[in-house]
């Protein structure tokens, strides 16, 4: 029998109300077994907010808090204040937010917890655009997607606008670590949660979190397309420590092709094959800044 | 520590202060600033050893405070005009948390035009969040209100957040000695929030939640029915506050002179300074006038105005805000509590004092006049200049 | 006035098939109200919509506690849901079966309909496999079962439908041809009083979620042959519902009662060793109590 390569406890209950295949909650259930039962959950309005199921009921282990959609950034640095101020020790405080509302409403809130050195972990889980509400472009939509906000019809082809680098705009605040995940390759994912842990001051996660209702596949798929995400160079795996230094912490051999992510969804399947190598060449470009940035540089 | 002349912000901070707050976050916001800077100086210099979040926003300063109250922290905020308006969702996220976050306001003109004077149409927009609503007069009255509200929102039957409001400059810049209770006194009187009910780490515990419609209902039913026991918390928490300080400020209606007049005017916050004054005076020439100050206005209480109404002939409500489409919210709600009163005089809503103007005696005593003459069906702007003719030419 | 309430899961397009047969009695001269009951939207959760029919402006923004027809687009949810409540004396069961209606177990006595939408839905390539999409299908038996709308008129209202009109439409005509009437299986129930639970002083939720059930919003379950398995646990770490318990040796356990059957374990399998097949009928289901 193979090992276990990640840890056997789990913080998040089964039962709980994710859509069949949902990234965002193998992203939950992965990032509790690093953080254990000691954490508080910090949750503006998203997909979890339903996820976590209703009164009476609670789909976490830990504690969790609700609040309102722009407001993360501000809660866990009042829960850290809280948590200081009483003198609870091993506590770890965990904003757990969406796209939307991070890189859009959220922003200055997380802007502000980094700033102030909160001593906590803000999470993004970015399924790349608002689920919750039923699909509407946020500013974490790639280029080219379909939502209901950015049809296929008409003079509209999908979102005309690229995604918004909020790894860019973390970065700029010169956290203690920032890091990206995707729950398709566990290990590393776990690996990033447990250094994390392991920190004190602002940290953030930018975990990558298909979505098989809102970028239209067979639920079946989600880790393949995580995986197919992150070898096309669409979604890189690295971390920043506080020093800076960026590494790539999934590296293969040559990037696959996009086109193989891009064709399993229906969120793009109106792209032309131009279009496609567009894109193309742009996560091309993307991939080698990203190689120019980390330290050591490859060989 | 005795006797200080202090500005009705340093009430508020010397009150956080003896109430031995564990978190505080505020944005600055002018007439805000010297409550927080002062509290800044406690914290730096040691005499309040809290957790000072400096944030980027009110909306993330009430956030921060009641997220810190989640996990069972006493918490303080402060701010004012344009930042109330701005922490609006969280008041309501607040108060269905059922957390006794205690907030310090500066009752503040609203843009536009931007203006920095008293007004209380920033928290008068405030009034259907959940929160307990205070209104002071004085600095001993803004430093002893914030001790109170403390002990009546952490009651385990309130359990409610609850602000006290101040007038702009009138109290929050104004110098007047105040009474400083000793720390003892304090202690006394308010002991370490019994934090039940509050996130508990290491327990699978969801704060917040969402429901359907049947648990909904029941929650706010929940806020209500707490907002409903404030009364007597209240009543007894200012009489132990009264064995302790030996000051009472009068419960939530704190009347003057009422006894046997036959016109009373209701007031909120400084302008009732000023009115009692006027009260005096008019007394003294023959008439029968008297004084209501509307110290707690959430909850409104209507129980108080209905007795009163009941040997008075003619009320008056001066509002410093305006409802637009309606009268004065004071007065609004003044005629809905005495709508099913056994005795009901007629209530005359004036308005006055709003962006700053102030409220002189000569315009009590025009109000008073005008009550005496019979009042009016519509409301009065009382301190409108009449406008200059236009030039011809 | 005529009260239809559909009962379905996330996804089978329950509430576009309120608004078609909203549309399809508009077609008829009649006055039409549909609305969606909003709840938790989820793929695979359980959805109610609801449809008046009048010969005149409806007078009533409720929801329908009191139905004259209720539609039941997935046999899982009879027994989850309480699907027949309220349903008026004289009123209609229609029901996504493959079953004679003599073989639908019914909490109180009813007049049922059946029909399979999913086997039409399949052969007309509606959806996918996993989630059929089952609506115009049942709206074609409704016609026939009710009378309350034509079949011409339920076809026409198919323009309103985003994709495969023709196919919608013909899936429409296959259920007008399939439905069969009769009666179901009587099986009382206790009844509940409607009661407000006791509440904690403010709203704090403390019961874990795995209390909750939610087998029933799979199509498809997982099956493992374990003499193929080499305890890789590659689907347990995968597993987004913790649906999948490791036993002693290390072999995969399915917790049938929270497996949604997204299907990630067997898409992930290295050896192959799972598959997944259709769930003849989900037990349990998910709600609050």
């Amino acid at each position: 029998m193979a090992k276990l390569t990640i840890p056997a406890e789990e913080y998040m209950y089964p039962g709980h109300a994710a859509c069949p295949g949902c990234g965002a909650a193998l992203a939950m259930r992965l990032l509790l077994k690093g953080l254990g039962p000691r954490t508080i959950v910090s949750m503006p309005a998203c997909c979890w907010t339903v996820i976590a199921t209703p009164y009476p009921t609670t789909a976490l282990a830990t504690g969790l808090l609700d609040h309102p959609i722009e407001a993360t950034g501000a809660s866990i640095s009042g829960l850290r204040a809280a948590a200081d101020a009483m003198g609870l020790k091993d506590l770890e405080i965990v904003g757990f937010a969406g796209d939307g509302g991070t890189a859009d409403i959220g922003l200055q809130s997380l802007s502000g917890m980094l700033e102030r050195r909160t001593d906590a972990i803000y999470v993004m889980y970015d399924n790349e655009a608002y689920m919750n509400t039923g699909i509407q472009r946020s500013g974490s939509t790639p280029a080219g997607a379909w939502t209901t906000t950015t049809p296929v019809a008409g003079a509209s082809h999908g979102k005309p606008e690229p995604k918004k680098d909020v790894m860019g705009i973390v970065r700029a605040h010169h956290p203690v670590y920032a890091a990206t995940l995707n729950p398709s390759f566990p290990e590393d994912f776990l690996r990033k949660v447990e250094r994390a842990r392991g920190l004190h001051g602002p940290r953030f996660l930018h975990v990558f979190s298909p979505c098989p209702p809102g970028w239209k596949y067979s639920s079946e798929r989600t880790i393949e397309l995580g995986r197919l995400a992150t070898d096309s160079g669409i979604f890189p795996l690295y971390e920043v420590g506080e020093d800076g230094v960026l590494s790539i912490t999934r590296r293969g051999g040559a990037l696959k092709p996009v086109a193989e992510y891009f064709r399993a969804q229906g969120r793009f399947a109106h792209l032309t094959e131009a279009e496609i190598a567009a894109i193309q060449a742009a996560a091309r470009a993307n991939w080698e800044r990203l190689l120019r940035l980390a330290t050591p540089p490859p060989a | 520590m005795g006797r200080q002349v202090i500005s009705g912000n340093a009430a508020q901070a010397h009150a956080a202060r003896l109430a031995r707050v564990q978190v505080v976050s505020a944005y600055p916001i002018t007439p805000q600033t010297t409550i927080v800077e002062t509290i800044a100086d406690f914290v730096a210099s040691g005499e309040l050893p809290a957790q000072y979040v400096k944030v980027e926003s009110e909306h993330s300063a009430l956030q921060c405070v009641l997220s810190a109250s989640a996990l069972g922290a006493r918490t303080y905020t402060a701010t004012s005009s344009q930042g109330l308006l701005l922490m609006h969702e969280v008041l309501h996220w607040a108060a269905g948390m059922r957390a006794p976050i205690v907030m310090g306001v500066v009752n503040r003109a609203v843009a536009p035009p931007w203006s920095l004077g008293s007004d209380h149409a920033d928290t008068m927009s405030q009034r259907d969040t959940g929160w307990i609503q205070f209104y002071a007069e004085s600095n001993q009255e803004v430093l002893d209100t914030v001790l109170l509200a403390y002990r009546l929102a952490e009651d385990p039957a309130v359990r409610l957040p609850a602000m006290v409001a101040e007038d702009a400059f009138y109290l929050s810049h104004t110098f007047e000695p105040v009474e400083i209770p000793s720390a003892g006194e304090v202690d006394r009187f308010l002991p370490p929030r019994d934090a039940r009910a509050v996130l508990v780490p290491g327990r699978g515990l969801r704060l917040g939640s969402f429901t359907g419609p049947v648990e909904y209902v029941q929650f706010r039913r929940q806020v209500a029915d707490a907002m409903e026991r404030v009364p007597a918390v209240l009543r007894n928490v200012e009489r132990e506050f009264e064995e302790i300080t030996h000051r009472h400020h009068g419960g939530p209606l704190s009347t003057y002179r009422t006894d046997d007049a036959d016109t009373v005017l209701v007031t909120m916050g400084t302008a009732t300074t000023t009115a009692r004054g006027v009260v005096d005076q008019l007394r003294a020439e023959g008439h029968r006038v008297g004084l209501a100050k509307l110290r707690v206005f959430r909850p409104f209480p209507a129980e108080e105005l209905r007795a009163l109404a009941d040997s008075v002939g003619r009320m008056g409500v001066l509002d410093r805000s305006f409802t637009f489409g309606e009268h004065g919210a004071a007065a609004t709600e003044v005629r809905g509590a005495l709508y099913g009163a056994p005795r009901r005089p007629s209530v005359s809503s004036y308005l006055g004092g709003l962006g700053g103007r102030d409220i002189t005696p000569g315009l009590v005593r025009k109000v008073y006049r005008s009550l005496e003459s019979g009042g009016s069906e519509l409301p009065t702007w009382v301190d409108l200049l009449p406008e200059e003719a236009p030039a011809h030419g | 006035m005529l009260e239809v309430r559909f009962h379905g899961r996330g996804g089978q397009g329950a509430v576009l098939a309120s608004e078609l047969l909203a549309h399809a009695a508009f077609l008829d001269g009649k006055w039409p109200q549909s609305f969606p009951f909003f709840g938790v939207e989820r793929r695979g959760a359980p959805v109610t919509a609801y449809v008046r029919i009048d010969d005149r402006p409806i007078a009533l923004r409720t929801s329908i506690t009191v139905p004259d027809v209720v539609v039941v687009l997935e046999t899982g949810l009879l027994r989850t849901v309480p699907v027949t409540d309220g349903l008026r004396e004289g009123g209609l069961l229609l029901v996504n079966s493959a079953l004679p209606p003599e073989l639908i177990e019914v909490p109180i006595p009813v007049r049922t309909a059946t029909v399979d939408a999913t086997g039409i839905a399949r052969a007309r390539g509606l959806g996918s496999p996993t989630m059929p999409i089952v609506n115009t299908a049942m709206l074609g038996a409704l016609a026939r079962a009710t009378g309350v709308v034509s079949l011409d008129a339920v076809r026409g209202s198919i323009v309103h439908v985003p994709a495969k009109p023709r196919e919608n439409r013909e899936a429409a005509a296959d259920g007008f041809a399939a439905v069969r009437s009769g009666e179901g299986r009587h099986l009382p129930v206790a009844r509940r009083a409607e009661r407000a639970p006791p509440l904690p002083e403010g709203p704090i939720a403390a019961v874990p979620s795995s209390t909750l059930v939610t087998s029933s919003w799979r199509t498809l379950r997982p099956v493992i042959r374990l003499e193929k398995c080499t305890r890789c646990n590659f689907c347990w770490k995968y597993c987004p519902d913790d649906a999948i318990e490791l036993d002693p040796s290390g072999f995969p356990v399915i917790r049938e009662a929270h497996c949604k059957g997204c299907g990630i374990c067997a898409a992930e399998c290295p050896p192959k060793t799972i598959e997944m097949v259709l769930d003849a009928g989900a037990r349990g289901g998910w709600g609050v109590r």
